[in-house]
């Protein structure tokens, strides 16, 4: 098992070391004025040519490509031109919101794919079961920002059950003491049930927004899964000893079904950093994705090439770290032999 | 992604059934086509998307050409009118048919995305290939160069291309077409890696073929359905990709009709009423990627019976 989980974190290294290589040769290598995309067009020459040294590209190209690795790894990401701010300062003061809208989202979307696959496959339900693969089929198919124009439209301007692209907050509501940076928690700790209330009342259409595309792809997985598992000669055996459906199908279909979503674990942040670029803006929420979003249209491109890496970073970390769950969890992938016997 | 030894239980299939050495010529490929695509318009899980597909994309080559209004053709008078029987989808804030508007979308995300995955399935499929049946370390370096793409979230990186190249909608395609490119490049290694393990490529190699030849007329064409399938997918996510790119205004810039650049540009008038602006190219952006993704699983399903994909 140590042989495995070493091979895995040495190719994960790799994978970070390409992705920084493949970042560089995009960001800097490439032709172009890498200092002027930095500091913006309307910058002086003299600006453009301090961030040029600065950035070491007067250097050879080895020396370049050490200090950009260099810098993102100390945290020193550079400055906003657009409002002096240095990038570092600007994501962890939006970090709080984007992190509360993904956890809501995760959340949702996990619940939602589980209730939804039983629901066709603890018994059959071809109706249900019909609606849902269409509902999956559409929500991998439709843009995230549409999605969020569309909730925007039926539940705020049309139905008014929900409150429109104002942010984490309606106007009555104050800013809880910031101790999570969630304002969920925050309200919650401070004892503030109406901001509290609020707060979920503006989760609801950005998280469903972000979520949509991850639960598509959850729910076909974990669908097909508990098909597969729950036609598996162990659990006719569950039954047969006399077990009731039920407790089958939560003790030994379900965890079974589960195990391979694990693996989408991945793609699932994939979904939601890309997503929260794509829907932020549109519900005015003041996270990163709002935050790259703005620098993208201002051309603010300190800021949007650490959003890149950090990403990339990320979503390798992530990625490994489900690999190594599921090596601890799956002794079929534990112990090598059984694999292969 | 596991290779070679998964299953052997394409001989199941009538449409895959690999050729024995008593029958390789180009007739066995070119009967098992017919077969394949006879097999493909019969099956109406198959001919409904394809049918849209079809007509979307006589509808992206008829409908600018007919159609009245020409997509940038201003009128400020008649701005922001509900859809009617002169303005089939309404007017924008600037007086422009969104019908015209729409229509040149559509001709602009199916050709553009069809450019992105012709381009990607032949770079990336002949990277796969060449990893796949030279091995060796160009495999090696193919494999991770492939494995730094894979390291960036796939709308992440296209966003990283296009901001490093400069912004606009030929940028925002190569972007995407480089995501797509390990997709096909790890599938058909793993395909041709599965391939050259058959005992029929042993007896070609057994007859005095040589290695190009047995590439050429045995591992390429049996490749293909594969590919057939991975490009329909991509196709799907090549036009999500620009759509998404052009939204954030990375890909196609004002006044370009690109389906998302309208949807951002109609965004702050849907609440408040003129919800046709982005309304209908939405509705487009969502039948074209769901008619490919449909068709993509419908051919998985017909083409690949064996792949780890059957299940879904």
């Amino acid at each position: 098992m140590g042989v495995v989980i070493a091979k895995r974190v040495l190719g994960s290294f790799g994978a970070i070391l390409g992705a920084t290589i493949l970042a560089f040769i995009i960001m800097r290598a490439l032709p172009g004025n890498p200092a002027r995309l930095i500091v913006g067009p309307l910058a002086t020459p003299q600006a453009v040519a301090s961030v040029h040294r600065e950035i070491g590209l007067d250097k050879p190209i080895f020396t370049q490509y050490w200090l950009y690795i260099s810098h993102f790894f100390e945290g020193n990401w550079g400055y906003s031109y657009a409002d002096g701010k240095s990038v570092s300062a600007l994501i962890g003061e939006r970090l709080g919101a984007t992190i509360e809208l993904a956890l809501f989202s995760f959340g949702i979307t996990m619940i939602c794919a589980v209730l939804a696959a039983l629901l066709v496959t603890y018994r059959r339900r071809p109706i249900a079961d019909r609606i849902l693969r269409g509902v999956a089929y559409l929500g991998f198919g439709t843009p995230p920002f549409f999605i969020a124009l569309i909730l925007l439209i039926v539940f705020f301007r049309s139905f008014h059950v929900l409150p429109g692209p104002e942010g984490r907050l309606g106007l009555q509501a104050s800013t809880p003491p910031a101790v999570t940076h969630l304002y969920t928690l925050d309200s919650l700790i401070a004892g503030k049930f109406g901001t509290f209330w609020s707060s979920i009342e503006h989760l609801i259409l950005p998280g469903v927004a972000l979520g949509l595309s991850s639960f598509s792809f959850i729910v076909r997985l974990l669908r097909a899964n508990l098909l597969e598992v729950s036609r598996e000669p162990f659990i006719t055996v569950a039954r047969g000893k006399g077990l009731r459906r039920w407790t089958a199908f939560r003790r030994h279909a379900l965890p079974n079904a589960f195990l391979p979503t694990l693996t989408a674990g991945g793609l699932v942040l994939g979904e939601f950093l890309a997503g929260s670029v794509l829907i932020e803006r549109v519900f005015n929420w003041p996270g990163i994705g709002s935050l790259v979003f703005d620098a993208i249209v201002k051309q603010d491109y300190a800021i949007v090439q650490t959003f890149i890496l950090l990403s990339a970073v990320m979503f390798v970390l992530v990625n490994l770290i489900v690999d190594l769950l599921y090596a601890v969890i799956d002794p079929r992938v534990r112990i090598p032999a059984v694999a292969t016997a | 992604m596991s290779s070679g030894p998964l299953i052997l239980g394409a001989g199941d299939s009538p449409a895959l059934r690999p050729q024995g050495p008593v029958e390789p010529s180009g007739a066995g490929v070119s009967e098992r086509a017919r077969r394949a695509s006879r097999a493909i318009l019969s099956d109406r899980r198959i001919a409904v998307p394809l049918a849209v597909i079809v007509l979307l994309v006589l509808f992206a080559i008829f409908a600018p050409i007919l159609w009245k209004y020409g997509p940038d053709r201003q009128d400020l008078i008649n701005s922001l009118k509900s859809p009617s029987t002169t303005h089939p989808m309404g007017t924008d804030q600037l007086g422009r048919d969104v019908f015209a508007r729409f229509a040149d979308g559509a001709r602009i995300s199916l050709l553009v995305a069809s450019i992105v995955t012709v381009a990607g399935a032949l770079i990336g499929g002949l990277i796969g290939l060449l990893a796949g049946t030279v091995g060796g370390v160009s495999d090696g370096v193919a494999m991770r160069a492939m494995d730094a793409i894979l390291a960036f979230p796939p709308l992440i990186l296209a966003m990283a291309v296009t901001v490093g190249l400069g912004i606009g909608l030929n940028t925002a395609a190569i972007g995407v077409a480089l995501v797509s490119v390990p997709w096909y490049a790890r599938l058909l290694r793993s395909e041709a890696l599965r391939i050259r393990s058959l005992p029929f490529i042993e007896a070609s190699y057994a007859i005095g073929m040589t290695r190009a030849r047995v590439i050429r007329r045995h591992v390429i064409p049996h490749m293909l359905p594969v590919l057939f399938i991975q490009m329909a997918a991509a196709f799907g996510y090549a036009v999500l990709g620009l759509a998404s790119l052009s939204f954030v205004g990375l890909g196609a810039q004002v006044p370009t009709p690109e389906w998302g650049a309208m949807i951002t540009e109609g965004l702050s008038y849907s609440l408040t009423g003129q919800w046709w602006i982005s309304i209908f190219p939405g509705v487009g952006l969502l039948i074209t990627v769901t008619a490919a993704s449909l068709l993509s699983d419908r051919m998985r399903d017909l083409l690949d019976p064996r792949g780890e994909y059957a299940r879904l």
